[in-house]
């Protein structure tokens, strides 16, 4: 990221440029998906690309989400660029056949003959009284599929770059778009670039104890470092920004440096990528720990509509304190 | 119809090729020389080298799990070495995936074989994307699904009938209705044994064909890649037939059914009548094509036994395109 300029932008409004920029740099480059074109999709991401790019490339589909994920492999197979748009995470089990047994495994299993370079842009995440079909956080759905990248980005500008980054690369991708974090703002470099995938980010730097997050969690582990900064705890926040295949060697030299880890995931704890970052941790770093690796994580329940039940099981900055006062201890 | 006498030999030793392949294969697969599941497409000939015939390199197609025929055909047609598709069945080093795929996942994009997903019929949804690529590029190919009857059960075989439909998408959907999935009887399993009555909605043609008549499937699939390649957008082309294989476990259809398809309706019986009703061969001329393309599938399978299983490494490359993993 070398641009000397950058812009106020939401995160959405970031999301926009770079699909903007990638149908201008390549004509292989679409997007399908459903009420992406007029309208702009359901959060505003495609607005006014349709205008621009026309139908042949911003297409709007009928409500068939393996046919839309069908459409994208089958068009990547020939070198096309599809970036798919599934409205809400939560939908993404109609597409999973697709995903798991077409996309992640067409280059392995056909011998390097066929690549599938699709992108799914996706909503997801809770905490706005979504429900429990509106709200999950899927990236456990996918941690064991082999073949599948997982992004996930936490700022504006990173949205942007990997978004970029996602659109060139040549594997499948399923783009996690946290909904809490559409209307935040932040410095958007102007123009092309990208942001490397498979590498994290330090988004704080500290001494004492190292919180991995990803999304909205890299936020309230960023408040939570900021309020225990007043009683001497020096907190470093690593921003994991792409989950699969993850950048184990910055989890680990950070790791290794402060000799305390906890780990934050929006989704239920179990099976997930708290659970994978926590083992892994632990396998690689069990010398260096001076406490046990703690896992701050969703509840072990499906999630609630009202907003008070929904708070109760959803981590967030309180949760990620009381994480990291347990390995202080 | 009826074909000229050049053609309907070329497709007779077509079918010839497909039905001894399946059969050296049952018997190299019960010798225990081929590893995981067997599907054999025997009694399905005819559709087989029909679709095999119409369909150019630069085209698409999904070949389905009783495909092996057709991918050796294409594989010999437009490459001349059928015997990679034997190779890999074998698992082999030699195979088309270098045994990465097997029967089920046997691929290559330069002979227009886009590859099984045994998850059966998902590329119902995948040939629309290959489809689509076609006309967003202007080119006049044509993609084309093979999917059984049972298989039309899916979901996606309605989400991909409507894209196809509302997009004008270049789609060639060949089912091959055989009667049954598994032990599921069509009429039991479906709404209509007929299955262009589940397809008639979408409103692009749907024709039921004689699977087991090679002049009938040849037209048929003629017909229909005529009308795509115009930019007529998708067809659809049941085609009736049966297969010789039972169920793992054995026959459990009724005798008089079996013997009904095999001895009245055996597609390469018929293609045979056929050709010595034109009185320009005689029965040694077929007899001495028999032979020939036998003794050619034996070579493929002492090609297959003979070539070098993959290097174990090979497990852990390509998951990733550009990013390994770690052994
Ligand atoms: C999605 C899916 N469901 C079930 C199976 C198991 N299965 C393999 S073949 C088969 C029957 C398919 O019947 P049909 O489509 O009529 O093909 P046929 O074997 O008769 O040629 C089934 C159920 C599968 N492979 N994939
Ligand atoms: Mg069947």
């Amino acid at each position: 990221m070398t641009q000397a300029t950058t812009r106020t932008r939401t995160f959405v409004q970031a999301l926009n440029e770079a699909l903007d920029i990638a149908m201008a740099r390549d004509p292989n480059v679409y997007m399908l998906g459903e009420d992406i074109g007029e309208m702009g999709g359901d959060f505003g991401v495609t607005r006014g690309l349709w205008a621009k790019y026309g139908d042949a490339r911003v297409r709007d589909t009928p409500l068939s989400e393996a046919a839309i994920i069908g459409t994208s492999v089958g068009s990547a197979m020939l070198g096309m660029r599809p970036v798919a748009e599934i409205m809400f995470a939560d939908f993404i089990g109609e597409c999973y056949d697709q995903l798991v047994n077409n996309a992640a495994k067409m280059h392995y299993m056909f011998d390097g003959q066929f690549k599938a370079p699709i992108v799914v842009r996706t909503a997801c995440g809770g905490g706005f009284g979504g429900g429990p079909h509106h709200s999950q956080s899927v990236e456990g759905w996918f941690l064991n599929v082999p073949g599948i990248v997982l992004v996930a980005p936490s700022t504006p500008a990173d949205a942007k770059g990997l978004l970029l980054a996602s659109i060139e690369n040549d594997n499948p991708i399923i783009f996690l778009e946290h909904k809490a974090l559409y209307r935040i703002k932040g410095e958007v470099p102007e123009g092309y670039y990208t942001t490397p995938l498979r590498k994290a980010a330090v988004a704080r730097a500290g001494s004492d104890v190292t919180v991995v997050a990803t999304m909205k969690l890299v936020h309230e582990a960023l408040a939570a470092a900021a309020e225990l900064e007043k009683e001497g705890v020096s907190v470093e926040v690593i921003d994991l920004r792409t989950i699969r295949p993850y950048d184990a060697e910055t989890v680990l030299e950070s790791v290794r440096k402060t000799g305390r880890a906890v780990v934050a995931n929006e989704a239920p704890k179990i099976g997930g990528l708290a659970a994978e970052l926590s083992a892994t941790i632990s396998e690689e770093c069990f010398h260096d720990l001076k406490a046990p690796v703690a896992r701050v994580a969703g509840l072990d329940t499906p999630i609630p509509f009202s907003l008070v039940l929904e708070k109760y099981i959803l981590p967030g900055k309180e949760q990620v304190i009381a994480g990291i006062r347990s390995v202080m201890k | 119809m009826t074909l000229d006498i050049e053609t309907l030999v070329d497709l007779y030793r077509d079918m010839w090729l497909i039905r001894a392949f399946e059969f050296g294969l049952e018997r190299e697969f019960k010798k225990g020389n081929v590893p995981g599941m067997l599907h054999t497409g025997v009694g399905q000939e005819a559709t087989q080298a029909a679709l095999a015939a119409h369909l150019q390199a630069s085209d698409a197609f999904f070949p389905d799990h009783r495909c092996h025929g057709i991918n050796a055909l294409a594989q010999e047609k437009h490459q001349g070495d059928g015997e990679r598709i034997m190779a890999e069945l074998f698992g082999r080093a030699t195979g088309v995936c270098s045994g990465k795929g097997g029967s089920l996942h046997s691929a290559n994009p330069k002979v227009g074989n886009f590859g099984d997903n045994a998850v059966e019929g998902s590329y119902m949804a995948t040939v629309l994307g290959v489809a689509l690529a076609y006309q967003m590029r202007g080119q006049p190919n044509v993609a084309c699904c093979i999917i059984g009857d049972g298989t039309v059960g899916r979901g996606e075989f309605h989400e991909s009938l409507n894209m196809a439909a509302i997009w004008k998408l270049p789609v060639l959907y060949a089912c091959v209705n055989n009667g049954y999935a598994i032990s599921m009887p069509v009429g039991k399993g479906h709404a209509s044994a007929d299955i262009v009555d589940l397809a008639r909605g979408y409103g692009f043609p749907c024709e039921i064909v004689d699977g087991n008549d090679i002049e009938a499937a040849y037209d048929a699939v003629q017909r229909a890649i005529a009308h795509i390649r115009a930019g007529n957008g998708p067809y659809f082309l049941e085609f009736k037939t049966w297969r010789w294989q039972g169920l793992f476990s054995g026959e459990f259809r009724p005798p008089e059914e079996v013997k009904y398809w095999k001895e009245d309706r055996d597609p390469l019986k018929l293609a045979r009548e056929k050709i010595l009703a034109q009185g320009k061969l005689t029965a040694e001329d077929l007899e001495r094509i028999e032979a020939e393309v036998k003794a050619e599938i034996e070579a493929w399978i002492d090609f297959a036994k003979a070539s070098p299983m993959p290097d174990p490494a090979k497990a852990t490359a390509d998951v990733y395109v550009g990013w390994e993993v770690a052994a």
